[in-house]
């Protein structure tokens, strides 16, 4: 008990020391971190993404405007990829493209370190990334009147063959004009195969097409891979012919215009008679 | 209703651990991605298609100038519906300050302004902010003398400041307070002055006619959601296509019909016919208690706010 | 020339000179007019540079004293339309002396109004675009079709009822003989041929025919304007005839006021008389009693329905740190009083009628204010503003330059109307020969049937045989 209460006051003595110790660096320079992640859009583009954040009295703020290094790198050798500014979120983003010599390592892994030297107020942070490139394949099928969505993840293997990946998890989204709408998400079988039945009541165009949407998100191993495709299954919304909207149209209802103008014509009229009244007077 | 995503539970818990977090921490970094990542971006064109183009075609295609007589004619196949939780607003005003920020407003002109509701003596009170409501049958269109304000075929209604003569007639048809009057040289002239007038922008502002929230339809033209509903660090503000069924804050995204049936969606003032396209949800189970939305006003002003809900009869 | 009888020659001796001359008095009177017009031309100018923001109106209150004035004068115009127009119809045989007046009235207050619908648009450069892009659903569409036809027809009306005086002073030996061109022109060739009497009454009788309906729709358009919208206090189906009733109203009480004005400063004691007053008071009190029932109803209704919105602007009408004085003064005072002064024959006189004539019109504009701004400073959402200004409404002083400067302009529009017409008709139509003469034809014709019909009876009974 006397062991355990000295352990606690220890422990309390560490809180209020170590905060103290920590203030002091922070006024030289704030401690700064990286988050890093893979994403591969459904052209195969792949990107880096990298995002830097510094820790200043307990709350993280991005750090833009800095220089981040993306290296690639290899069982044997250290390759530098690029150098990409920040943004005002504090996100550099990295396309990996053809001239970008990426050789994975024996274990037929992707390597990449994202490095960031330092400045005036933030330290130095490095931080790596791990990928086992992926691929995810989306399809549609359609039994009697029910209507799936496939979706097949494989990860090359010895020789290239394609080995299917268990356990991931796909989300499933209806590309919206804004945003993705997520209506469902299933789990890969062992043979790298999920399969979700598609809602029936989505609304498409006015053929109801749609775009449907399939993702890994965040795989531990994979990163992000994403899929798409085009599908006329949605309930076509017609073209709405607009609705009269009464007063508030461009051309006011005819029962006004014919009341205005017989209106306006019978007072006009009697104006023009009178007129003709005085031609009279003047002429007689 | 739909699965709520991870980052929607990020969001929840980033909720209870204060608020502030959100508004500077990664997750407000992680809300961004959609609009930030790769080369390609997202973009609606004139007629109604959605296309992906490359991020430096961008800035061209954003700052089409789509003249008054093209944006008398709506966006094909879009009907724009806003959706406004009342559980989740806690009168931080960022919509109204990235609405300023948009159209080049005085601090003092709100096209989206947030009121402190109660609805009855006993009942409890909310904070509601209030966009234009793009009414199906908008009063203000019907009176006009000469068309300057009008209603597209997505639903917005809009004002054309080269037509508008000023005679304010809108503003008292206007049955929701929506509309502000230039009463003097707008204050943002000089710096609003390089754009070409497009009622889509609704800048720059003109003196002696009337301006009001016009749904951001040159964000939508870009495949962005308005700023008002990008800018609100709670998510409250919805924006999305009816004819999709899909509404969106930025970061959670959710089936229009769902989130009105399930979640008892209403419109304000339902009985005066105008058909408004803003719903509203009501303010059960809220995330803050409305005194916290007196924190980012002032002594005066929380005390004006406190004396305004407490009727004198 | 054109012949005329010797009431007619002694009155065209007595207002041909008041023509061409001016007192010491009345030139005092113009300069002050001149005054306050500047006063308001610089108003103007301060305005158009400023923008509105040198009215008191601002988001809330989009609509201030400008609006009242122009309800108010083209209330005023009813004087004419409908007084002089009722009046021509039913051949009152003591209109003679009141119905240039009245006209006059008509005319300068249709021409006034509008201008405070201009002073209130926001891009006046843009005027053009009512024509351009003009949507007839809108209620300013209307009015402004309305109230041009009705100006129009009110100048028309004028001219017609100014003909005879125009061919007698026509032949009046001006010293200026510009003067007698210019009414050559406009007498347009009258001589006082019978047939051209029958013409000339045919045309007064059309025009006051058709200008009352139009009147009435002026006014009722005006109202609409008000009433169209979902506004407490104004969206009301009994606002058209309200404000038809309020401005009769206000028409005679104007009226009144001028014919005391002109009775006092034109030596008129012995064309217009107590009989005048007396009738024109009676009217007046009539009409109050109607306004007063209107505003009974009005305001029962929305009191008794207790809508939360209605009763907004019932509170404040009614709470004495707010409107109620003003309110207590328009709808109880300016009614009560003129209906117990002139129902009493003990204090009916020229000097009392006039006075609460007075009352009626202020309380009148003051009834307008009421109107207007109350309702516009109870929005349906909660006036949420630290901007006091946003919150109540008070008028500025360009408004009150303006809204004087108006005033003053239909003082010297009357001047100069006097200047160039006599402010009493001259020469008098004679109205009894066509009552006598209409039962004659209507006699004559009755007998020429009748006669046919036993010709033709006969006729058949032969045939018949």
């Amino acid at each position: 008990m006397k062991k355990f209460i000295l352990h606690r006051l220890f422990a309390v003595m560490l809180t209020l020391v170590l905060p103290l110790s920590l203030l002091s660096q922070t006024t030289k320079k704030d401690a700064s971190s990286l988050q890093l992640g893979y994403h591969k859009k459904y052209d195969n583009t792949q990107l880096i993404r990298a995002v830097i954040s510094v820790q200043k009295d307990r709350r993280y703020s991005p750090l833009a405007n800095v220089v981040l290094k993306f290296y690639s790198l290899s069982d044997t050798s250290i390759t530098l990829l690029d150098k990409i500014k920040t943004n005002d979120e504090g996100v550099a983003i990295l396309i990996i493209q053809d001239h970008h010599d990426i050789t994975p390592d024996s274990l037929g892994m992707m390597n990449f370190e994202v490095e960031f030297e330092g400045n005036k107020t933030a330290e130095k942070a490095t931080e790596t990334l791990q990928v086992k490139p992926a691929s995810l394949v989306l399809s549609f099928l359609q039994k009697d009147t029910t209507k799936y969505i496939e979706t097949f993840v494989t990860t090359p293997g010895m020789g290239n063959i394609p080995v299917p990946v268990e356990s991931a998890y796909i989300m499933y989204y209806i590309q919206g004009t804004f945003e993705l709408y997520n209506f469902g998400e299933g789990e890969t079988d062992e043979n790298g195969k999920s399969i979700f039945e598609f809602p029936i009541d989505m609304p498409g165009d006015t053929a109801g097409v749609l775009t449907v949407v399939a993702k890994v998100e965040e795989h531990d191993d994979h990163g992000t891979l994403e899929a798409n495709g085009v599908i006329n299954w949605g309930k076509p919304v017609p073209l709405v012919v607009e609705k009269k909207r009464g007063l508030g149209d461009t051309d006011a209802p005819l029962w006004m215009v014919y009341t205005l103008i017989i209106l306006l014509s019978v007072v006009w009229f009697h104006y023009l008679y009178v007129i003709y009244l005085i031609f009279k007077i003047k002429t007689d | 209703m739909a699965k709520k995503s991870k980052r929607r539970s990020f969001i929840k818990y980033g909720l209870a651990a204060g608020a502030v977090a959100l508004t500077s921490g990664p997750g407000c970094v992680e809300k961004k991605d959609e609009e930030e990542e790769g080369e390609k971006v997202r973009m609606l064109t004139t007629d109604g298609k959605l296309v992906e183009i490359d991020r430096h075609k961008v800035r061209e295609v954003a700052h089409k100038h789509v003249p008054p007589e093209e944006a008398r004619e709506g966006i094909p196949g879009k009907k724009w519906v806003m959706v406004i939780d009342l559980s989740r607003c806690r009168n931080a005003r960022k919509c109204v300050t990235r609405c300023q920020e948009m159209h080049y407003l005085a601090p003092e002109d709100e096209w989206i302004k947030v009121f402190l509701m109660q609805d009855s003596a006993d009942t409890a009170p909310y904070w509601f902010p209030k966009p234009c409501f793009h009414c199906n049958q908008p009063p203000c269109v019907k009176v006009c003398p000469v068309g300057a304000t009008y209603k597209r075929t997505d639903g917005i209604v809009l004002v054309d400041n080269e037509r508008c003569i000023g005679c304010k007639f809108c503003m008292t048809a206007c049955p929701y307070s929506s509309r502000v009057f230039h009463w003097k040289e707008p204050e943002g002239k000089e710096e609003a002055a390089h754009n070409d007038y497009s009622p889509e922008t609704s800048v720059p502002a003109l003196v002696g006619t009337v301006g009001k929230c016009d749904f951001c339809p040159d964000m939508a033209r870009m495949g962005k959601l308005p700023v008002c509903v990008t800018g609100c660090p709670n998510g409250a503000i919805l924006f999305g296509d009816k004819n999709e069924d899909i509404v969106s804050n930025g970061s959670e995204t959710f089936r229009f019909s769902e989130l009105i049936y399930e979640r008892a969606g209403y419109h304000f003032m339902a009985e005066l016919g105008t058909e408004p396209n803003v719903y509203y949800l009501p303010p059960v189970d809220r995330m803050f208690d409305y005194e916290l939305g007196f924190k980012t006003l002032s002594e005066e002003q929380q005390k004006f706010y406190r004396n305004s809900i407490v009727k004198k009869h | 020339m054109m012949e005329l009888d010797q009431k007619s020659t002694r009155a065209l001796k007595f207002f041909a000179p008041q023509m061409v001359t001016i007192s010491k008095s009345g030139i005092f009177r113009l300069i002050l007019l001149l005054i306050f017009i500047v006063g308001g031309i610089y108003a103007l100018l301060v305005q158009i540079i400023e923008g509105h923001v040198v009215t008191g109106m601002r988001d809330n209150v989009v609509w201030g004293i400008y609006i009242v004035n122009f309800i108010f004068f083209i209330g005023i115009s009813y004087a004419g339309a409908l007084i002089s127009g009722i009046l021509h119809l039913l051949r009152v045989k003591w209109r003679t002396p009141i119905i240039r007046i009245a006209e006059i009235i008509t005319v300068i207050s249709t021409f006034i109004g509008p201008i405070y619908i201009l002073l209130c648009m926001g891009r006046l450069d843009r005027l053009h675009h009512l024509a351009v892009f003009g949507r007839i659903q809108s209620p300013i569409i209307w009015d402004v079709l309305a109230i041009s036809t009705y100006l129009i027809g009110s100048i028309i009306f004028l001219y017609l009822a100014s003909i005879r005086d125009m061919a007698a002073l026509r032949d009046y030996p001006f010293e200026s003989k510009w003067r007698n061109g210019v009414y050559k022109f406009f007498a347009v060739n009258y001589r006082g041929t019978s047939r051209q009497n029958r013409y000339l009454d045919r045309a007064l009788d059309t025009m006051s025919a058709i200008i009352i309906p139009l009147a009435v729709l002026v006014h009722s358009v005006l109202a609409w304007i008000f009433g169209m919208t979902l506004r407490p206090g104004w969206h009301s189906t009994i606002f058209a005839p309200y404000f038809v009733v309020a401005a009769v109203f206000s028409g005679t009480g104007v009226l009144i006021i001028a014919l005391w004005i002109f009775r006092r400063f034109y030596n008129l004691k012995s064309y217009i008389t107590k009989i005048h007053f007396n009738y024109l008071g009676i009217i007046l009190m009539i009409l109050g009693a109607l306004y007063g029932y209107f505003t009974f109803s009005e305001y029962l209704t929305s009191w008794y329905g207790s809508e939360t919105w209605d009763m907004e602007v019932l509170y404040k009408l009614f709470d004495t740190s707010e409107y109620w004085w003003w309110f207590f003064f328009a709808a109880f005072i300016g009614v009560l009083l003129p209906i117990i002064v002139i129902l009493i024959p003990k204090f009916r006189n020229i000097n009392s009628i006039t006075a609460v004539s007075v009352i009626a019109v202020a309380a009148l504009w003051v009834k307008r204010y009421l109107i207007i701004i109350p309702t516009l400073e109870t929005p349906l959402l909660p006036l949420q503003d630290m901007r006091s200004e946003y919150i109540r409404y008070s008028p500025t002083l360009v408004e009150w330059l303006l809204t004087f400067s108006g005033v003053a302009t239909f003082f010297l529009f009357f001047f100069l109307f006097s200047k160039l017409v006599p402010i009493v008709p001259v020469v008098k139509a004679d109205d009894s020969v066509n009552y006598s003469q209409l039962r004659k034809t209507v006699m004559k014709r009755i007998i020429k049937r009748k006669i046919k019909e036993e010709k033709l009876k006969e006729a058949k009974k032969i045939e018949h045989l």
